[in-house]
C-alpha cells in the first residue's frame, strides 16, 4: 500500500514498520485492545478497592497498609500493561489521536490521576501508621480517594469517546475559523509542519 | 476460527433471531438509544466501570482463596466485603449490556461471537456460585487461617479466566467478520 511522505513527526510515528503494521493487519488491534482492556479493568477494579476503603464505605476494618499490599502490585502491573498495548494503539494511527480532544484530554486526566496518586503515597502515606486501622481516615486521603474515583471514571468514558470520534477531527477539516478553541490548539500541536 | 465464525452467523441470519432483531431495532427504547450520539458510548462506559468493579472484587475473593490477600480475615468476611459488589456489578452490566444489544439488535444477535460470550457469562456465574458454596462449606472451621485446597485455587483462576475469555468476547463482537 502506498503511504505519502509524512509531513509531521506524528505520521513519522504512524507510518514507521510497526505502526502499519498494526493498521494494516486484520488481527494485531483488536487483540492489542482486548488485552488494553483487560488490563485496564485490572487498574479499575483494584484502584475502586483501594478508593472505597479511604472513603469508609467499605472494609472499614480492614488496615490500609494490609489493602494496599493486596491491591497495589495488581493495580501497577495492570498499568503497564494498559500503558504498553496503549502505546501501540496510538502508533497505529498517532495524527488522527494527537487532534482529538477525547485522546489529549484522557492524557492529561491520566498524568493528573498520577499526581494525585503520588501525593498520596509520598505526602499523606506518612502518617497511615496514625490511621492505618481507623474506619476513618484523615480528609487528605479522603480527598485522594474520591479525586481518584472522578477521574478514573472520567477517563474510561474518554477512552470509550475516542473510539467513536477517531477520524472526526482532520488536519484538513480543522482550522475553518469556526472549531472551538480546544480543537484549534490541538491542531496546532498535531498539523504543523502539515 | 474465522470461517467457523463466519459461517455460524450466516446461519443465524436464517432463524427467528433475524426477526427478534428486526422487532427490537424498532422499538421506543432503541431508537432512543440511537438518536443521540452520546447514548451508545455512555452505556459501554457504564458497562465498562462496572465490569472494573465486578472484575476487581472477584480477584480479591480469589487472591483470598490462594493466600495471597485479605490475611487475617476469614473468607466469609472477605466474600461478605465482595460479592456483593460482584452481584451488583453484574446487575448493572447486564443492564447497560442490554441497552447496548438494544441499540444495535442485528450486530449482536446475529453474532456468533456474542452468543459465545453470553454462553461463557452463564458458564462462569454458574462456577461461581457453586465455587463459593463448595469454599464455605469447608471454610469456616479454618477461620483466618483458610487457604484453599489445590482445585479450590485452581478455580479460582479459572473463574479469572472466563471472565478475560468474555471480555475477549465483548470487544471481538465488533471485529468477527459477519
Amino acid at each position: 500500500m502506498y503511504y505519502p511522505e509524512p509531513t509531521t513527526i506524528w505520521e513519522s510515528i504512524q507510518y514507521s514498520p510497526l505502526g502499519i503494521f498494526i493498521a494494516e493487519s486484520t488481527w494485531a488491534f483488536p487483540t492489542i485492545e482486548t488485552i488494553h482492556v483487560i488490563a485496564l479493568v485490572t487498574v479499575l477494579g483494584t484502584i475502586f478497592v483501594m478508593d472505597l476503603r479511604l472513603l469508609g464505605v467499605a472494609s472499614k476494618n480492614y488496615p490500609i497498609t494490609s489493602m494496599s499490599r493486596d491491591t497495589l502490585k495488581w493495580t501497577w502491573g495492570g498499568f503497564v500493561l494498559a500503558a504498553i498495548t496503549g502505546t501501540l494503539l496510538y502508533i497505529s494511527k498517532t495524527s488522527s489521536y494527537m487532534i482529538n480532544p477525547f485522546f489529549m484530554g484522557k492524557m492529561v486526566l491520566l498524568a493528573i490521576a498520577g499526581l494525585n496518586m503520588a501525593y498520596f503515597h509520598f505526602v499523606t502515606w506518612k502518617t497511615v501508621a496514625n490511621w492505618d486501622t481507623s474506619p476513618v481516615v484523615p480528609t487528605g486521603a479522603k480527598v485522594a480517594g474520591i479525586t481518584s474515583l472522578i477521574f478514573w471514571i472520567t477517563i474510561v468514558f474518554f477512552g470509550r469517546a475516542i473510539g467513536f470520534t477517531l477520524g472526526i477531527y482532520d488536519c484538513y477539516m480543522v482550522g475553518q475559523g469556526d472549531d472551538g478553541f480546544i480543537v484549534s490548539m490541538l491542531a496546532g500541536i498535531a498539523c504543523a509542519g502539515a | 476460527m474465522g470461517d467457523l465464525l463466519f459461517n455460524l452467523t450466516d446461519w443465524m441470519r436464517g432463524t427467528v433471531l433475524l426477526d427478534w432483531a428486526f422487532w427490537m431495532q424498532e422499538t421506543a427504547f432503541s431508537l432512543f438509544m440511537v438518536e443521540n450520539f452520546w447514548n451508545v458510548p455512555i452505556a459501554q462506559a457504564i458497562h465498562i466501570l462496572a465490569i472494573g468493579a465486578a472484575f476487581g472484587s472477584v480477584l480479591m475473593v480469589v487472591l483470598r482463596v490462594n493466600g495471597m490477600a485479605g490475611a487475617g480475615l476469614t473468607f466469609e468476611q472477605t466474600a461478605a466485603r465482595f460479592v456483593p459488589w460482584v452481584r451488583w456489578g453484574l446487575l448493572v452490566i447486564v443492564l447497560s449490556g442490554l441497552s447496548m444489544i438494544m441499540a444495535e439488535p442485528v450486530r449482536n444477535m446475529i453474532n456468533a461471537v456474542f452468543w459465545i460470550k453470553m454462553i461463557a457469562l452463564i458458564v462462569m456465574v454458574l462456577v461461581s456460585l457453586s465455587w463459593i458454596k463448595s469454599i464455605r462449606a469447608s471454610a469456616e472451621a479454618a477461620g483466618v487461617g483458610y487457604v484453599g485446597a489445590g482445585g479450590a485455587k485452581a478455580t479460582g483462576w479459572l473463574i479469572m479466566a472466563l471472565w478475560c475469555l468474555i471480555i475477549v468476547c465483548g470487544r471481538w463482537i465488533a471485529y468477527v467478520p459477519v
